[in-house]
């Protein structure tokens, strides 16, 4: 019996099948939304406009937003209730960190907008470098 | 059999234009059109114009080193046409793999090359040539570090860069003669930050003429066939058809990038950037524009997130280094710990967001390796060309 999920999610849409699938087949589970930002880019954009920012915290849950928007809306479809996370950073050293408070991480296939050669090559593919060094069950879901 | 290799090479050389032209453009005005302050057909002529002005004055400087300060003799127009080749596949590289591959690089590994099979290399200009190319994305680093620290804190207080509704001039047309007059929204703040963005742009504009107009023309000139003038007339012209056609999407995804900072911090970058590569033109170092920026770019990140502590703490971790890091990342974030906690659905901050976690130097490393990487490849694959091809030189 699971009873706290992890679900790190962007705004691709397998993230979005991820929480479903979490939700659907985990019907008890407390599910926790996991959304990183200020990931390693290109020209670093992202993460130095995050550092510009006055309260660092407050920017990062403002960019967090519109995918926690999208989570609750997927969970309000199934009559469901989720916890939300921000964090900053490199995403699966981000979801990695955190992997041992819960009991399994459900995570989408792949990423979306920045899924291209250069992103991998900085960033990685975070659903592959989870599931390889995560310390409690993943389910990749596509 | 000349003209043909000649027109071979003029297509090449547009070729690698257009794709400099792409991206130089996104750069330059990514962020201005970002911020609604420039559209982007304004921003692909006034481009067109500086890179020209560019090219034609700072970037005879960088010409001259290519075609004749890399190696002893000149340049033939056959051993130029295969080297644009080169230039042209780096850029075909960057483009069907996403990986920044900085031509101005690129084009001097492939011209290096070329030296090292010939055996006309000159070592004292590529020694030169590659000891800038190490100090500059330090000086980038350390320029935008101080800007983010000490300077971009006490200008934001007091600059506010925003486009009202409505255009921002109007032809007032009651009077006898047509006079220009404010829109219904402009105020003279307004008039006086878009001018400054305006001007910073064509500055960036003319610096990316200075050191990409030589990359696309340099090869084709002197002896290999065309006037100096000519060649940078059509490497203006291609780099103009790209800023009009590619850069529609570049300056929506590198320039977007950019944007992702506000663009007060966008124009701090632009400025110092377009000094440096503008500066190292001058003295005939070609230099990527984009490595100066993404530099720039970093530093200013960096400086910001390490404001809170002192100088000597961020540079040396001596003193109870240990637990520095911590202690970075919980200064940035406000104290945040007495907070309620919100209702179970809603959105919940984590406790500690740390500053520090943004700059995991890992990526900019592995950034940095694609300007090592880039240049060594091509000069490996130009060096093997040459040699297993002499006939072409």
């Amino acid at each position: 019996m699971l009873s706290s999920i992890l679900v790190p999610m962007d705004d691709s849409e397998p993230a979005g099948h991820a929480l479903k699938y979490a939700l659907e087949n985990h019907p008890d589970a407390e599910v926790t939304v996991l959304h990183v930002v200020g990931a390693p880019s290109m020209m670093m954009g992202d993460a130095v406009g995050l550092t510009l920012e006055d309260d660092i915290s407050e920017a990062a849950a403002e960019r967090a937003e519109p995918v926690f928007d999208r989570a609750r809306e997927i969970a309000d479809d199934l009559d469901r209730g989720i916890e939300t996370i921000v964090s900053v950073g490199h995403p699966a050293r981000n979801v990695l960190d955190r992997a041992d408070d819960y009991d399994t991480i459900v995570i989408g296939a792949h990423g979306s907008d920045r899924s291209r050669a250069s992103h991998r090559f900085l960033v990685g593919n975070v659903a592959e470098t989870v599931s390889k060094r995560s310390s409690v069950p993943v389910t990749i879901v596509r | 059999m000349v003209e043909t290799l000649l027109l071979i090479g003029i297509v090449a050389s547009v070729f690698v234009g257009v794709n400099i032209g792409g991206s130089s453009t996104g750069i330059t005005w990514g962020p201005s059109v970002g911020a609604g302050i420039v559209k982007k057909t304004t921003a692909a002529a006034v481009m067109t114009v500086f890179v020209f002005l560019g090219g034609i004055t700072v970037g005879q400087n960088v010409m001259e080193t290519l075609s004749e300060g890399i190696i002893t003799t000149d340049l033939t127009l056959a051993a130029g046409v295969a080297v644009l080749f080169f230039i042209g596949l780096g850029i075909l590289v960057a483009n069907i793999f996403g990986v920044p591959v900085p031509t101005s690089m690129t084009t001097v590994g492939a011209i290096a090359g070329l030296g090292l099979a010939t055996g006309t290399l000159n070592y004292v200009t590529m020694a030169e040539i590659i000891t800038w190319w190490i100090v500059t994305p330090i000086i980038g680093f350390w320029v935008g570090g101080v800007i983010g620290r000490y300077l971009y804190p006490a200008v934001n207080q007091r600059v506010d860069i925003k486009k009202s509704e409505g255009p921002l001039l109007i032809l007032d047309r009651q009077g006898t003669v047509p006079t220009p007059a404010f829109g219904p929204n402009t105020t003279w703040r307004e008039l006086g930050t878009t001018t400054v963005v305006l001007i910073i742009g064509c500055y960036m504009a003319f610096s990316a003429g200075a050191s990409n107009v030589p990359n696309a023309a340099a090869p084709l000139v002197g002896e290999a066939g065309l006037e100096v003038t000519n060649a940078v007339i059509i490497a203006t012209i291609a780099i103009g058809i790209g800023g009009f056609t590619i850069a529609r999407r570049t300056m929506d995804s590198v320039g977007g990038e950019l944007s992702d900072i506000p663009l007060l911090a966008a124009l701090f970058v632009m400025v110092t950037a377009s000094s440096i590569t503008t500066a190292l033109s001058y003295i005939g170092i070609p230099i990527s524009l984009v490595m100066a920026t993404v530099m720039t770019i970093v530093g200013i990140g960096w400086g910001r997130a390490t404001r809170p502590i002192t100088f000597r703490e961020a540079v040396s971790r001596d003193s109870e280094g240990e637990d520095r890091e911590i202690e970075l990342g919980a200064i940035v974030t406000e104290e945040q710990k007495d907070e309620p906690t919100p209702p179970i659905g809603e959105a919940e901050t984590e406790e500690v967001l740390h500053g520090s976690d943004l700059f995991n130097p890992q990526a900019v490393i592995k950034y940095v390796s694609m300007w090592i990487i880039g240049p060594s490849m091509s000069t490996i694959l130009a060096y093997g060309f040459f040699v297993l091809v002499p006939g072409v030189t």
